[in-house]
């Protein structure tokens, strides 16, 4: 290497990071070396931080900063109703909405047995042993509508139906304000698939 | 449809190539491991988004260097299209209009082409795979749910496969899994099932047409669908399903025994029968030459009935491989109606006004020049 070892180190770290390689990795690097201390300084606390003060929350699984989470600690919200997303990005993503008031249950994945991943390598017993503790109605099935996905929603389905609680999946189909015209023939054949009568 | 314009970057032994297209037969002649099928392959690599002749598209790309590019436009009742396909180790890059395509279950079908080449005589006397890979090309040309459909199931497959191995192992022993797996997998097979009946039944009836004429009305010709359950055509979706659930049920054990899924479309077959025989067991190798080709013709013929235009028709060293009265029946099929390209080490010998029209092209290591 032609660089200094602290600037080689820097951009090995840059480069740990997803979507950034060798020449975006040297490019920030040099950029770093531009900023004034403080602001370094508050970037390295604020990277130690994220890693040291959150954790995830022992009942749902979501990212958080205080354990249970402030969702689940949330008294004004619908403790009857849980949504089961694959990732906590997809929390994060149904909270901006501002229209879904339940609890949440994160799994950390989907069920693949390519990638070895198995019901037990995900949040499932979990879910299943906080089914059996709270008094919960309603199970929405939010995973990726994927193959992977979709075959951990069925599993988890198959799962409660014993139990008698309400399991529903999302829907998929169009976007909501896209034409006809502009989608493509796999997801049209979806949306038609999953028509309803009006 | 034709091609008008061909251009080549980097692709097989060519580094570079741009030749003009007439909408006739365009003959490619030159001395063997010149480049000739590359051409005829790029086309249909530029149709396809893959090789015909491998399953390896860094092969496609020429040695020592990163990426190979073929570009074409494609003159349709429509208007003309520009379609461009970039290969590098990195995937591929599918581009119709100028505008990248993110599926490319959304790009193929843009163009069609039908491709005839000595290996295609295996559609009939090879193995099962062949024929299950041709229905596949076929119908997933003429509908891009199908192919989508397929690349899902053989998805769930690999899952399923993986469970089932896992299983076997008794490394994991929850049968719950697997019934997700077979339900999402009994979802798909019977869409594909369905489609490949429909698929077959149209093809037999133009195949059969053909394949009187070529056999002077001596022979009858019938393809039969054998999928790997015994469902009917008549069956109704919802009955397949209980068909399907049955079988996997009373099956379990074995698949876990053995690791792997037993039953679905990745085990189905054609089967070609002449006045009644099986062509692959009792046909002569006439038989099979004029099945095959019988089969190839009616793909034209069903493409159009489906898109109404006539595909491309690429013909790979095969007009040496066919008798003169068989010859004069394919060249008399296509004659100003289909945009053909044929490669052939030698035209002498070839006496039909088609080839006397054509545009010839002198193909000499990785560089192509019209004859005059």
């Amino acid at each position: 290497m032609y660089y200094p070892e602290p600037i080689t180190k820097l951009i090995d770290s840059f480069m740990k990071l997803p979507g950034i390689g060798p020449k975006t990795a040297a490019r920030l690097a040099f950029f770093v070396l531009d900023m004034k201390e403080e602001d370094v300084l508050d970037f390295a606390k604020a990277l130690v931080n994220a890693k040291r003060d959150l954790s995830y929350c022992s009942v749902c699984g979501h990212i958080t900063d205080q354990d249970p989470c402030a969702i689940c600690e949330d008294q004004r919200r619908d403790r009857s109703v849980v949504c089961v997303v694959q990732d906590p990005k997809d929390v994060i993503a149904m909270e901006k909405m501002k229209e879904y008031n339940g609890l949440y249950h994160v799994l950390h994945g989907a069920i693949s047995p390519m990638e070895g991943i198995g019901p037990e390598d995900i949040n499932v017993p979990d879910l299943l042993k906080r089914l059996q503790d709270e008094a919960i109605h309603e199970v929405i099935l939010a995973t990726n509508p994927n193959i992977e996905g979709e075959a951990t929603a069925m599993y988890i389905s198959r799962l409660l139906k014993p139990s008698g609680i309400r399991v529903t999946r999302i829907a998929h189909g169009l976007p909501v304000g896209g034409d006809l015209e502009y989608a493509d023939e796999v997801t049209l054949s979806k949306a038609l698939e999953g028509r309803r009568e009006v | 449809m034709h091609i008008t314009e061909l251009s080549l970057e980097n692709y097989r032994n060519y580094a570079s190539l741009n030749i003009e297209l007439e909408n006739k037969v365009n003959v490619f002649l030159g001395e063997n491991a010149q480049g000739k099928t590359n051409v005829i392959e790029s086309i249909f690599v530029l149709a396809m988004a893959k090789s015909h002749r491998t399953s390896n598209d860094k092969d496609l790309i020429r040695w020592e260097t990163e990426y190979a590019k073929i570009k074409g436009r494609v003159q349709k009742a429509q208007g003309s299209v520009p379609m461009e396909l970039i290969i590098s180790k990195k995937g591929k890059k599918a581009k119709c209009n100028h505008l990248e395509q993110q599926r490319l279950s959304q790009y193929i079908g843009n163009m069609n082409v039908v491709m005839f080449a000595p290996e295609d005589l295996h559609l009939v006397k090879g193995n099962p795979q062949v024929r299950r890979r041709f229905i596949d090309m076929e119908i997933g040309q003429v509908s891009p749910v199908y192919l989508h459909d397929i690349s899902q199931y053989y998805k769930v497959l690999q899952q399923r496969n993986r469970y089932l191995k896992q299983l076997q192992s008794k490394k994991v022993s929850d049968v719950t899994m697997l019934d997700v797996f077979t339900d999402q997998l009994i979802q798909l097979a019977v869409k594909i099932v369905r489609k490949r009946f429909d698929f077959i039944q149209l093809l037999q009836n133009w195949a059969q047409a053909i394949h009187s004429g070529i056999s002077r009305g001596g022979e009858t010709l019938n393809i039969l669908y054998d999928p790997s359950i015994n469902v009917s055509e008549e069956d109704d979706p919802s009955k397949m399903i209980h068909m399907f659930e049955e079988k996997f049920h009373t099956q379990q054990r074995k698949e876990i025994e053995r690791g792997v899924t037993l039953f679905g479309p990745h085990r189905d077959d054609l089967v070609f029968q002449v006045n009644g025989k099986n062509v692959q067991t009792f046909g002569s190798q006439g038989q099979q030459r004029t099945t095959a080709l019988s089969v190839k013709l009616a793909e034209i013929e069903l493409i159009h009935s489906e898109i109404k235009e006539y595909p491309i028709l690429l013909l790979d060293d095969v007009l040496s491989e066919l008798d003169d009265y068989r010859q004069s029946h394919l060249l008399n099929t296509i004659q100003g109606r289909v945009q053909t390209f044929v490669t052939t080490t030698s035209i002498e010998g070839i006496n039909h006004q088609t080839l006397k029209e054509a545009s010839t092209f002198k193909v000499e290591s990785g560089t192509i020049s019209q004859m005059k």
